[in-house]
């Protein structure tokens, strides 16, 4: 499903050249639910932007469904992004002067549905959040839970094949994350393939595989017995 | 076009949406008046007099020291016996004025000596057997004066003329029936016999005053032999007009040198005495141009600055949509077509604006019914104006990166 092989990023600033990506390597089954971990500033959101074609990388090959991404023009790009991709931030990231109705359309109308398979669309992807009876709320009258769960209903409307979350609980408290990581695992389940960057290791246990990230390179984690302990700790921790 | 979620989002941003449609109704409501009123100015400004414009010029003549009647008409008849021989000179005749003078005699014409009201108002002209020739305008019935119909006439003298000669519309009016010449009417309480008929000659003033008689003239066949003084109407061969223009002064006051002939405007081109003519006619239109132009600016420069900050504001969300699946193509068309949106609301308001403000004029100022054409034009300016203005954030926005999204503000 994507494939990135010796992929590099760098961003250039008038002073200095960082590597974000260097010689990165990873490889996403469809299908598979991959967590990726690091620390802060190691690579995870450089990654998935350009896992998600939200920016170009410099070096490297990246095969997505198996095309390689980076002969496409900006319009590939943009129809690749609506139809097969489904987004969550950290910050959500919905539309203020929109609804929750018009926001989760948001995907679709870009896509050239019609109105009455729209309407359909959104309200099921709302039942599955549950929030269709919040569809006329305007996103500020929402807690943060429930504005994720509506970008999450927004990237699961236009039933994408991969969907890519960067931190998507990092914004709630426990409570409200474990009801999207639940939500989460249900879309897995119906054969979505997910890469969710997080820095709750509780939930990276939760995934099929972790991917650790360090100084812009994926490292073995069968060599990072720090992680090991975490993971370990996590599972001890956890009810089930 | 989704036109449903740009409304709304819209009503989340009522002020700067109703402060910019009220803005283009506004101007859309001036802009369309002042273009009526400038069109209108500048139709009555290109209206034919019938002169021989390109060739001919008027001297204004005063005698100096107050002669008698009889010694002004030997004067006058010298005089325009020196310009009738004035090389380059294809004639030459006195009256009492000229179109375009800005002002003369006009008076009212009866059908019956004992009518009450006048059947027609009419431009008076003064003219000899050779006034249709110097203006060159042609008979198109009937026939000229001839030489020994023509009389002088002091101001005491009570204008009586046996016959005249009338313009089409004044015959019209007279005599719908399309045969003037040869019937008698009324003028100044004497009959006088139409004996012939010219296309046009427009009366001596385009003010509004003189509207009601404005292509309704008369001419009688009179030389004016005052004590003050006569215009003298003389039209060069063509391609002499400079050289006469010069030359008849100097042979009038070597024939004669008792008179004054003033050196600002003793001389006048018919293209120095049309310009003057409408001198406040096209200063209204450039002023209304001016106005409209400034209006038309301040307008774009307002839609430019409320996109622009509207742009900077929704960077995110311009992301947040580019990582949706929208295109380049699709932002520009969200902004163009919010503008449309919003100029829409304005020019409806605009177009209901500018009918009110015509209709006050209408009665207030007896301006004419503004003509939808005028409407539709401003309607269509106002919009390509819109989407002009938006254009240049339009481009900005659609140029923001999708990645803009998972940027933290
Ligand atoms: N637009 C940019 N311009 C310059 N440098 C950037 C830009 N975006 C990211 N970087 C740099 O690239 C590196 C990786 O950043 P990235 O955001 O991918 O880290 P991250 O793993 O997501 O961190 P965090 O856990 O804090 O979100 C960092 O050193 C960051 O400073
Ligand atoms: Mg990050």
């Amino acid at each position: 499903m994507l494939k990135m092989t010796h992929l590099s990023k760098v961003y250039r600033t008038e002073v200095v050249e960082t590597y974000a990506l260097r010689d990165f390597n990873i490889n996403v089954n469809e299908g598979e639910f991959v967590a990726v971990t690091g620390p802060s500033g190691s690579g995870k959101t450089t990654f998935l932007t350009i896992a998600g074609l939200l920016e170009t990388f410099t070096g490297g090959q990246y095969h997505l469904d198996g095309v390689e991404v980076s002969n496409l023009n900006d319009n590939e790009r943009s129809k690749i992004r609506n139809e097969k991709i489904g987004f969550i931030f950290q910050a959500f990231n919905l539309i203020p002067d929109l609804n929750v109705f018009d926001n989760v359309e948001v995907p679709l109308r870009y896509r050239g549905m019609k109105a009455p398979e729209r309407k359909e669309r959104i309200m099921n992807a709302l039942e599955r959040v549950g929030l269709a009876s919040r569809a006329k709320h305007y996103p500020a009258e929402l807690s943060g839970g429930q504005q994720q769960r509506v970008a999450i209903a927004r990237a699961l409307a236009g039933s994408p094949r991969l969907l890519l979350a960067d931190e998507p609980t990092g914004n709630l408290d426990t409570q409200m994350a474990r009801g999207v990581m639940e939500l989460l695992e249900e879309i897995h389940r119906e054969g979505a393939t997910i890469v969710m960057v997080t820095h709750d290791p509780e939930l990276a246990a939760r995934a099929q595989r972790n991917v650790h990230i360090i100084d812009g390179q994926v490292v073995d984690l069968a060599e990072d017995p720090r992680f090991h302990q975490a993971v370990h700790a996590a599972r001890a921790n956890s009810p089930a | 076009m989704d036109i449903k979620p740009i409304l709304s989002a819209l009503r989340r941003h009522k002020a700067g949406t109703v402060l910019i449609a009220l803005q283009i109704a506004l101007t859309l409501a001036i802009v369309c008046n002042a273009l009526f009123i400038i069109q209108q100015r500048l139709a009555h400004l290109s209206e034919p007099t019938g002169v021989d414009e390109a060739n001919t010029f008027v001297i204004t003549n005063e005698w100096v020291g107050s002669p008698s009647s009889q010694r002004a008409d030997a004067m006058m008849r010298e005089d325009l016996r020196v310009l009738r021989e004035l090389p380059g000179v294809a004639d030459a005749t006195s009256s009492n004025s000229f179109p375009l003078r800005g002002g003369g005699w006009d008076d009212g014409i009866k059908l019956t000596p004992d009518q009450v009201k006048d059947t027609s108002g009419a431009a008076v002209y003064f003219g000899d057997d050779h006034f249709l020739n110097t203006l060159d305008i042609p008979l198109i019935a009937g026939r000229n004066f001839r030489p020994e119909e023509i009389t002088a006439m002091d101001v005491r003298d009570r204008l009586a003329p046996p016959v005249a000669i009338v313009t089409k519309p004044l015959a019209d009016k007279l005599f719908p029936n399309g045969d003037a010449v040869g019937k008698t009417v009324y003028f100044v309480g004497n009959p006088t016999t139409i004996i012939g008929e010219v296309e046009l000659l427009q009366s001596q003033s385009v003010e509004r005053w003189a509207s009601a008689f404005a292509w309704r003239s008369i001419i009688v066949p009179k030389r004016l032999a005052v004590s003050l003084g006569v215009f003298y109407i003389v039209r060069a061969q063509p391609g002499q007009l400079d050289a006469v223009m010069r030359a008849a002064p100097e042979a009038l006051f070597k024939s004669n040198p008792r008179r004054i002939i003033n050196d600002d405007d003793g001389v006048q081109s018919y293209a120095t005495i049309r310009a003057k003519a409408y001198e406040g006619d096209r200063g209204m239109a450039l002023l209304m141009g001016v106005i409209c132009l400034v209006l038309l600016a301040i307008t774009a420069a307002g839609i430019v600055g409320l996109t622009s900050f509207w742009v900077g504001q929704r960077r995110k969300q311009i992301g947040v949509r580019r990582a949706l699946g929208a295109t380049q193509k699709d932002i520009l068309r969200y902004f163009m077509t919010e503008n449309f949106l919003i100029s829409c609301g304005g020019v409806l308001f605009g177009a209901l604006l500018a009918i009110a403000i015509n209709l006050w004029m209408v009665t207030r100022f007896e301006m004419h019914r503004l003509s939808l054409a005028y409407l539709l034009a401003g309607v269509l300016i106002l919009l390509l104006l819109g989407q002009g203005a938006v254009l240049a954030p339009a481009l900005r926005a659609s140029r923001v990166p999708p990645v803009e999204a998972t940027r933290s503000v």
